[in-house]
């Protein structure tokens, strides 16, 4: 009997001790170093869990790691979810989260400093200098929080523009790109065709995903808001703001591209630009990966989104930024923030270029010779790189992912299913948005 | 002289037994009914995202609920469900009922076979009618193709998909109801039958001045399971529309669900919840009221 008692004390030990060694998280944990005494620090960083950007990961922590001795980064994909923002609240709730992520979405940064999730970047004296030197002041300003803090560093930028595909434009017997509404109505009434004369479309002018998922509004209406305002965002002061021409005039625009036929009302598995179908594309830097992988044959060209026809002055986009942040639960603030300083060097930003095709949110891309070699390269890329300074991130708004849904819902039945006018579904989305913006206060 | 009883040791230690048997409900009752009902209840008055702590807000769900259009369109599109479903299912399952009822051969086999799809998981059975109803490839459309009719676009038009989806329902759950009515058959005496005959009633007289009256109570808790069923309608939608096109799926309990965990919005789901619930309770007084007999003077 004491025998089994004594087993079962030991047993329960042993387990406390491994939950307490558990429970240190994956966060900052501090081990005997293997050789020469003292202490390694090691750090836990999640980059985003595409390949690319794994592998950019896995290229940085493994040469940090040898410059660094004594401060050691594991990198650790994001887990696999329907989204990296329900990953990282879960693991802020579950204290869980790791010390660097560089996947962090601006919308979803109010939740985050919300739960007390991040700490403040501008806490380190070199954080000016640091920031400064690489992203001008109006591009980094828009990333400073309500209460003055940056909880966020920008990071990369991928700029929602037009692809267009040459040969489907010349078969079609369409002179030049598009750069208005009444311009692309007109090409894509060319470039919509049947091809077999079997009564159905074969290459369509252009199409979007039909599904209402609020994400999907950030490659039609929220890039194509932002355009024709001239670089306007949903709210201004904390307050909703997009209850004007702008937002009418957009709607109007993909009604039309629906009720005429121009795009398909129907959802594609697969993606119809690689496969010839569809001659317009709105997407962003990483399309180009993809097109030179998958279908290096399709000859393309990338130009800003099309505008109301009385538009001037330059064409403002979506840029799908995604920033890097120090979560509150690492042990070593100075260090993980090192990391970062690190991860934010010149030559570091070039393997961004170079490995994922993606737009690092510098003020000197185009002056810098170091990114020269690539932008020569890589002459598509430069159209990302010009329009990265005309781009605009989203508000950091509470509950931005069920405004979003909203507008995605008004988006369905103006402007797909063509059952209330541009003007209702502006109206309807502001008082929605109005709605959730109060009770949020 | 029994207060003292108590106190005696044979009858504690009786009554721990007895305590200690009921203690494995008590804690199930007490983690799994008692205490997400109290934490609803105070939930009703908070704002709370799972991740930050919770926030007292008064009657603020209230107030975005009764401006809420969504949440009137779930409700009418579940009451728009079981308009068509409440009755569909009692005449497929009363019809099934007397079929059964009859002497026929396979009986038992039949009575399998209808009861299948209640026990088959309602996710599986989701999946298998989403393949049904494709528009382009699916089973439904192209027999109708074959037919030389013209597609239906049952998930994908705003104004069929709901009545689609009460169809699948129907065929799910009727397995149950048939079974309902046959005990109810079953329960009619037979002289009544046979008294009729003798005066000359005929088969469809027999059946609307016997069957019918006689299965008022089969019909009482039919109607009443079948509308609490179908006002928790979700999996269907949930899996085969996603409460698309145009919100024509999203019944009230999926609204509830995404408000919840697509939102993290939990005080406002758990006040969508409680008056969703408070509305149930109504139309089943109702219900009652309308069919059940009046007791016996």
């Amino acid at each position: 009997m004491i025998v089994h008692r004594a087993e079962s004390i030991s047993t329960l030990l042993i387990v406390s001790a491994c939950l307490a060694t558990w429970g240190t998280g994956c966060s900052g944990r501090t081990s005997p170093a293997a050789a020469g005494g003292g202490d390694i620090i090691e750090l836990t960083y999640w980059p985003a869990p595409n390949p690319q950007e794994m592998q950019l990961a896995d290229t940085l922590v493994s040469r940090w790691n040898r410059l660094h001795p004594r401060i050691h980064v594991r990198m650790q994909a994001i887990p696999v979810s329907q989204s990296t923002e329900e990953v990282l609240l879960a693991a802020i709730a579950g204290k869980t989260t790791p010390d660097i992520c560089s996947n962090i979405w601006p919308g979803a940064l109010h939740e985050y400093t919300r739960a007390g999730g991040l700490i403040a970047l501008d806490q380190f004296r070199d954080f000016d200098s640091v920031a400064l030197a690489r992203t001008p002041r109006d591009l980094l300003e828009p990333f400073r929080s309500e209460d003055g803090h940056y909880y966020q560093v920008p990071w990369k930028t991928n700029p929602v523009m037009m692809f267009y595909n040459i040969r489907l434009f010349e078969e079609s017997g369409v002179q030049g790109v598009p750069r208005t509404y009444s311009e692309y109505l007109e090409a894509a009434k060319k470039l919509t065709r049947d091809l077999d004369g079997d009564g159905q479309i074969d290459i369509w002018a252009g199409e979007r995903d039909i599904r209402p998922i609020w994400w999907q509004r950030m490659f039609d209406f929220y890039p194509f808001y932002i355009a024709a305002s001239g670089g306007k965002t949903l709210f201004r002061a904390g307050e909703p703001d997009f209850n004007d021409d702008a937002a009418k005039s957009v709607f109007q625009f993909f009604q039309e591209c629906y009720q005429r036929n121009y795009f398909p009302h129907t959802y594609f598995q697969g993606d119809p630009f690689l496969l010839e179908k569809k001659a317009t594309n709105f997407s962003g830097p990483w399309e180009i990966a993809t097109l030179r992988t998958l279908a290096p044959h399709i000859r393309y060209g990338v130009t800003p989104l099309p505008v109301p026809d009385q538009h001037t002055g330059p064409v403002y986009t979506y840029g799908d930024y995604k920033n890097i942040a120090i979560f509150g639960t690492t042990k070593h603030p100075r260090e993980a923030w090192q990391f970062v300083k690190y991860l934010l060097q010149p030559e570091h930003d070039l393997m961004l270029l170079t490995i994922t095709d993606q737009i690092p949110v510098r003020g000197d891309l185009l002056t810098n010779p170091m990114f020269a070699g690539y932008f020569q390269r890589n002459p598509m890329m430069v159209k990302f790189a010009q329009q990265a300074a005309y781009t605009r991130g989203v508000d950091a708004a509470p509950d931005l992912k069920e405004i979003l849904d909203a507008i995605s819902q008004e988006y369905e039945a103006c402007a797909v299913y063509g059952k209330i006018s541009p003007g209702e579904a502006v109206d309807d989305a502001f008082r929605r948005t109005k709605m959730i913006v109060e009770w949020n206060k | 002289m029994r207060l003292f009883r108590i106190f005696h040791p044979r009858w504690r230690k009786r009554q721990r037994t007895g305590y200690w048997l009921t203690l494995p409900y008590v804690i199930f009752f007490g983690m799994f009914i008692a205490y997400p009902l109290i934490f609803s209840f105070i939930l009703l008055f908070h704002r709370w995202n799972v991740v930050t702590p919770m926030e007292w807000i008064g009657l603020k769900n209230f107030e975005r609920l009764l401006s809420d259009p969504l949440f009137f369109k779930a409700i009418w599109n579940t009451v728009k469900f079981l308009l068509v479903h409440i009755p569909l299912q009692n005449v497929v399952a009363l019809g099934f009922a007397l079929l059964l009822h009859s002497r026929m051969k396979f009986r038992g086999f039949f009575c399998a076979v209808y009861f299948l799809p209640v026990v088959v998981s309602g996710v599986v059975v989701a999946i298998l009618w989403q393949q049904l109803f494709a528009f382009d490839s699916g089973l439904l459309n192209r027999m109708l193709t074959a037919l030389g009719i013209r597609r239906i676009p049952w998930l994908v038009d705003p104004d069929i998909a709901m009545p689609s989806i009460a169809l699948m329902a129907t065929w799910k759950n009727v397995g149950i109801y048939i079974i309902l009515f046959l005990v109810g058959l079953q329960d009619i005496p037979h002289e009544l039958y046979e008294s009729a005959s003798l005066d000359g009633a005929t088969g469809a007289r027999q059946f609307f001045y016997i069957t019918l009256p006689m299965l008022r109570p089969t019909f009482v808790v039919v109607v009443v399971l079948s509308t609490i069923g179908g006002f928790s309608l979700f999996i269907e939608p949930y899996v085969l529309t996603g409460g698309g096109p145009m919100e024509s799926t999203l019944s009230a309990v999926l609204y509830i669900y995404n408000q919840a965990f697509y939102f993290n919005h939990m005080g406002y789901a758990a006040t969508l919840g409680f008056v969703f619930a408070l509305i149930i309770l109504g139309v089943a007084l109702l219900q009652r009221k309308i069919i059940e007999p009046e007791p016996m003077a």
